[in-house]
C-alpha cells in the first residue's frame, strides 16, 4: 500500500517550502506530487517542478468535491504510468491542496475509489500554519479551523519571523482545536520530514509509538479537562470563556470542542459500528475526527480506529496493548456537538448491546 | 492480511467484523450469526421511528416501513440513507428522545 499524504495550510502559510524541502530529501526523493494550481500559486508548480518530474497539475482551480474526480483520475493515471514504466515507480503521494481547501473531500476519493483504495492507504494529514498570520487566520476562516481540527500533524511555519509569545499563544489555540495532532515548528528549513510524513498510523512498524502517541493526547485531554471537574456544567463555560478571554477575544473556535469518552470494559464491535455509523450519517459534518483504542469483546488486542468526517479508515489491530491500561479510549474532535449527549447515547446503546448480547447469539 | 482489515472485497469498515476469522476471542460468530445480532441491534436503534431491518441472504438488508416501503441496501451505512428516505429524517443518535427510548426500553 502505498500511503497518501495531503499537505494543508492557508495561501502563504508555508506548504511548498516545506514539500521542496522534503522532497529534496533522499528519503522522499521517491514521491509523485499532485499540487493543486489556484490563481497566483501557479508559482508553486515552478517550484515542485524544479525539484521533482512527474508533478501534475490539476486542472480546475479547487480540489473540493467538484474535481474529486480530477484527483482521482490523478492518481489512477500516475499509478498506470509507474506500471507500464513510463515514469518511476514512488513510494509515496503528497497531495498539496489550495489553501482554502476542505482535505475531507480527498480522503473520500482515496477512501472510496475501488482501485485507489486498494493500493493506496491515507497517511498523515499535515497542516501547515503560518506563525505571524495564524491566529487571524483562524479567526477569519472557518476553513482555517477544520484543516488544523482534521490534522494528523500541525506545522507552525516562519517561527523565526514572529514573537516567542505570539507562537506559544498559537501553539495554544491550535492545542485547543486539535488537541490530538503533535506540533511541530519551523524557520523554513530543517523540517523533521519523517515526523510529519512517515511516522503514521497505517504503517504497521510506526502504529504502536503513534498510538502511543494518541493515548497521551488523550490522556492529557482527560486531565486538562478534569480541573474544574466538580461542576460539570461548568467545564464548558469556562474552557472556552478562559481562553477566548485571553486570546483578544477569538471565536472562531468557539465551537470547536474536543472530548475522551473511556470505557472500562471491553465494548460489543457491532453495536459501536452501529452507533458509529448512525452518528456519522446525521452528524459527520460536525464530527471532524475520530481516534481510539477499542478493546472490543471479541478480540483480546486492542483495535485501532480512526475517521476524519464521514471517512473511517479501515480498523487496524495493534499486536498488544501498549501499557496495562486496557481501557477504550476514543478522541472526539467536533463542532458544537454536545459532549454529554455523545456519551449518554453510546453508553445507553452499548448497554442495550449487552443487554441483547446472549440472546442474538446463534450457535 | 487479516479479516478485520478486510481491505479486499469488502466495502465498508463495520462489514470488516463479519468475517470469521476477523476476530480471536471465544466468542466469535459466524457471519450469519453476526449478521442477525448486527439486524438486532439496528432494529433497537430503529424502534422509535417504527421501521424494521432483517438481513437478506447474508448479503443486504432491507429495511421496511410500518406502511410496507421498502429498501434494500448493501451495508450499515447505507441502512441510514435508506431510513433517512422511508421516512423522511435521518435517525439522529444524540436526540434526547432516541437516547431516552434506548436507556429506557425493555430489550
Amino acid at each position: 500500500m502505498i500511503p497518501v499524504n495531503v499537505v494543508t495550510g492557508f495561501l502563504g502559510s508555508g506548504k511548498t517550502t516545506l514539500l521542496r524541502e522534503v522532497l529534496a530529501s533522499p528519503r522522499f526523493s521517491d514521491t509523485a506530487v499532485i499540487v493543486n494550481e489556484f490563481g497566483e500559486v501557479g508559482l508553486d508548480h515552478l517550484l515542485l517542478e524544479e525539484v521533482e518530474e512527474g508533478v501534475l497539475l490539476l486542472e480546475s482551480g479547487c480540489i473540493c468535491c467538484t474535481i474529486r474526480s480530477d484527483l482521482k483520475e490523478t492518481i489512477r493515471s500516475l499509478h498506470d504510468k509507474a506500471a507500464r514504466g513510463d515514469i518511476p515507480r514512488f513510494a509515496r503521494v503528497v497531495v498539496e491542496t489550495t489553501g482554502l481547501a476542505d482535505p475531507a473531500p480527498i480522503l473520500s476519493t482515496i477512501a472510496a475509489d475501488p482501485i485507489i483504495r486498494n493500493h493506496y492507504r491515507i497517511a498523515n494529514l499535515i497542516c501547515t500554519i503560518d506563525a505571524l498570520n495564524g491566529a487571524r487566520t483562524i479567526a477569519a476562516h472557518d476553513e482555517a479551523g477544520k484543516q488544523i481540527a482534521v490534522a494528523d500533524r500541525l506545522l507552525i511555519t516562519k517561527v523565526d519571523l514572529a514573537e516567542t509569545d505570539s507562537v506559544e499563544t498559537l501553539k495554544r489555540q491550535l492545542a485547543r482545536l486539535n488537541p490530538a495532532a503533535p506540533v511541530a515548528t519551523s524557520s523554513g528549513s530543517g523540517f523533521d520530514a519523517d515526523f510529519l510524513f512517515g511516522a503514521d498510523v497505517g504503517d504497521e512498524l510506526r502504529r504502536a509509538a503513534e498510538v502511543q502517541r494518541w493515548i497521551a493526547s488523550a490522556e492529557a485531554l482527560e486531565r486538562e479537562r478534569e480541573v474544574p471537574s466538580h461542576e460539570h456544567a461548568g467545564t464548558h463555560t469556562h474552557h472556552h470563556g478562559a481562553h477566548g478571554g485571553s486570546h483578544g477575544g477569538l471565536h472562531g473556535d468557539a465551537d470547536t470542542n474536543a472530548f475522551v469518552l473511556r470505557f472500562p470494559e471491553p465494548i460489543d464491535w457491532t453495536a459501536f459500528g452501529i452507533w458509529l455509523t448512525a452518528l456519522l450519517h446525521a452528524h459527520g459534518e460536525r464530527i471532524l475526527r475520530v481516534k481510539g483504542i477499542l478493546q472490543v469483546a471479541e478480540s483480546q488486542t486492542p483495535v485501532v480506529l480512526h475517521g476524519v468526517q464521514h471517512v473511517v479508515h479501515p480498523p487496524m489491530h495493534l499486536d498488544h496493548w501498549p501499557d496495562e491500561d486496557h481501557s477504550s479510549k476514543i478522541v472526539f474532535i467536533t463542532r458544537g456537538i454536545d459532549e454529554q449527549r455523545v456519551r449518554r447515547s453510546l453508553n445507553a446503546f452499548l448497554a442495550k448491546a449487552r443487554a441483547l448480547g446472549p440472546r442474538s447469539e446463534v450457535a | 492480511m487479516c479479516g478485520l482489515c478486510g481491505l479486499l472485497g469488502t466495502v465498508h469498515w463495520t462489514e470488516t467484523s463479519a468475517h470469521p476469522n476477523a476476530f480471536t476471542g471465544a466468542g466469535r460468530r459466524t457471519i450469519r450469526a453476526e449478521r442477525l445480532h448486527r439486524a438486532a441491534l439496528v432494529n433497537q436503534a430503529l424502534a422509535a421511528a417504527r421501521l424494521k431491518l432483517s438481513d437478506f441472504q447474508a448479503t443486504s438488508y432491507i429495511v421496511r416501513s410500518p406502511t410496507g416501503k421498502q429498501a434494500i441496501v448493501d451495508d450499515l451505512q447505507s441502512v441510514w440513507s435508506a431510513v433517512d428516505q422511508l421516512r423522511g429524517a435521518p435517525i439522529d443518535v444524540l436526540d434526547e428522545a432516541w437516547i431516552a427510548q434506548i436507556e429506557g426500553s425493555e430489550p
